[in-house]
């Protein structure tokens, strides 16, 4: 038995598996500057963790070794150890790190609000490898699954841009709605979805001709929608509703909807499990996480966290 | 690769507009002072205008003028002017550019507003809704020493924060209303012509007037009402200058219930 199992650890690839996925869910907490650590089994908060000032954006390495972590207020990521939960070292990132993204290369893509620009770094050296003027407020970080298209939002500009990897260079500047948030490709990287939070609306983006082939507004009012995830079967949106306290769920192919599902209050970061069987939702005002069953989308808990829940990865 | 990486830090490659051919040379009027802080506003606007310009193929230039020179201006080769002056010198300017969209940054006057010319807009908020926003804070703090304005150097909310931060490093002064309206008249501008591909003022002033959707950096969708005036939230301060909170004040009016500011109707 223990053979097969070997064996079958070995087909399936060291790339996820050599660290032994944790399958612990973590969380920043922007105003209490600390992470929660959430079991995947329990649902329950099992550790709290800090690692530097006003943590928000938050990944992990391809290899599943690392964690990294924006600290905003130190100017820096901060790489934290998965296995032993141990802060392994620091770097500058710019004035102000919010939010960033992991290439399946391991390099770090990350926008600096204040400076108009993106910029790479390698997480492993801490060093710059580029960076690349965008518009005004670049916020959201989307890498197309094969690492070859990077989106850049730029909120007051309204623009996404789109940059090519490895050359670093601008291909094209898509025009969206007011204050660009946040984009996610789908699997193929032929398709992107974006949210504009004061347009209120979501973006289909053909990623071919960098054309906008489908736009749905947000009906609500409230509805400022921030992060945007797609579902494993690239059949669901779930789009965080900022003060709606709502997720709403659209379909991916017409953008109609589908779905609203109450959440906690000013919910805007959200991550999805590997299996793709649970959204994560962090609802800042609430001080929790929800945790949505994508079967039925139904929230089956809702879990205490710090104060402000920003960022939420999930190490699976 | 680390040669290439190496090459791409010190060379950032970089296609300003893919596509975009060659530049179109966009010019806005301002009428004021240069002292003025609306100016400085106008300044940054054309500044951020011109880096989202760089991704489109434009190219937007400001000249300025005083109000004397207003008589002999030929609105010509304008698609929109910007002033930061009194009532009488807005109203010429409105008469001069008449079909251009004339942007008051500076005049409060609330008969301004009632007067619903055809090509003023008010960016800045008119005296009425300042004394509303302050009249609602007082339905709730009775006895409070405030003052109202439609933008605070403090202000944070909505990225507030990100707009003060620029203004500041840029000019070495807080963002004040005037600088905030100033800065809001141009981004409409650049904004509504960035999504149109707007050539004619006369088409830009329309779009503005019945079409606008603008991120002004106060959390709100902003437009214009039926009297010109823009609709947008208020900020409360303390005499002391601390910023204490925003009308529509919470509790007293729904939170995106602007037109609970300062509403006239135009004068039949």
């Amino acid at each position: 038995m223990k053979h097969l199992v070997s064996a079958v650890l070995l087909l399936l690839g060291c790339s996820q598996l050599a660290h032994g996925a944790s399958n612990r869910i973590f969380v920043t907490n922007e105003r209490s500057n600390d992470i929660s650590i959430i079991n995947g089994a329990s649902l329950e908060v099992e550790k709290t963790i800090s690692v530097g000032n006003r943590p928000r954006g938050i990944g992990i390495s391809p290899d599943g070794a690392e964690l990294y972590v924006a600290i905003s207020e130190d100017n820096a990521i901060a790489v934290v150890s998965l296995e032993t939960l141990e802060l392994l070292r620091t770097f500058e990132a710019g004035s102000d790190p919010e939010t960033f993204a992991v290439h399946p290369n391991g390099n770090i893509y990350i926008s600096n609000e204040d400076d108009a620009k993106a910029s790479v770094f390698d997480p492993v050296t801490g060093g710059q490898l580029a960076e690349i003027p965008v518009g005004l407020e670049p916020e959201g970080v989307a890498i197309s699954p094969d690492g070859k298209q990077v989106i850049i939002t730029s909120e007051s500009t309204n623009m996404l841009h789109v940059i090519r990897v490895p050359e670093h260079d601008i291909v094209a500047n898509i025009l969206v709605g007011a204050r660009p948030r946040a984009a996610v490709f789908n699997n193929s990287g032929a398709l992107a979805y974006a949210t504009s939070e004061i347009s209120g609306e979501v973006k289909k983006i053909d990623m071919e001709k960098h054309a906008i082939i489908a736009t749905k507004k947000i009906a609500d009012e409230k509805a400022k929608p921030k992060d945007v995830i797609l579902s494993k079967d690239e059949s669901k949106l779930y789009v965080a509703g900022g003060r709606a306290n709502q997720i709403i769920v659209l379909r991916a192919d017409t953008l109609e909807l589908i779905k609203k599902v109450p959440v906690g209050k000013r919910v805007w970061g959200l991550a999805i499990s590997k299996d793709g069987e649970r959204v994560f939702t962090t609802n800042g005002v609430s001080g929790t996480v929800s945790v949505i069953a994508t079967e039925n989308d139904q929230v089956i808990k809702t879990i205490e966290v710090g104060k402000f829940p920003w960022g939420v990865v999930i190490d699976d | 690769m680390k040669t290439f990486l190496a090459t791409a830090l010190t060379l950032p490659l970089f296609l300003g507009a893919a596509g975009a051919g060659a530049e179109t040379a966009l010019r806005l009027a301002f009428i004021g002072a240069e002292a003025d802080s609306a100016y400085n506003g106008v300044l940054q606007g054309v500044k951020e205008a011109n880096l989202q310009g760089r991704f489109l193929g434009w190219n937007y230039s400001l000249s300025r003028f005083a109000a004397a020179e207003l008589e002999g201006l030929d609105p010509s080769p304008f698609m929109a002017l910007i002033v930061a002056a009194d009532a009488q010198t807005l109203l010429r300017a409105g008469r001069r550019f008449s079909g251009r969209a004339v942007l008051n940054v500076g005049a409060g006057a609330d008969a301004l507003r009632r007067a619903c010319s055809q090509n003023l807009l008010h960016v800045i908020p008119s005296d009425r809704m300042l004394e509303d926003a302050k009249g609602q804070w007082r339905q709730k703090s009775p006895d409070a020493e405030i003052v109202a304005s439609g933008w605070h150097p403090d202000f944070v909310k909505f990225a507030a924060r990100d707009l003060n931060k620029r203004f500041r490093k840029a000019f070495s002064q807080p963002m004040d209303q005037r600088a905030w309206a100033g800065w809001a008249a141009v981004k409409m501008v650049s904004d509504s012509i960035a999504r149109k591909n707007f050539k004619d003022p006369a088409a830009l002033l329309r779009h503005l007037k019945t079409d606008l959707s603008f991120d002004g950096q106060k959390g709100l969708d902003l437009n214009f009402r039926d009297t010109g005036q823009l609709r947008q939230l208020i900020l409360i301060a303390s005499t002391a200058g601390e910023l204490l909170g925003e009308a529509p004040v919470k509790g007293v009016a729904p939170p995106d219930a602007v037109d609970s500011l300062g509403r006239p109707s135009c004068k039949p």
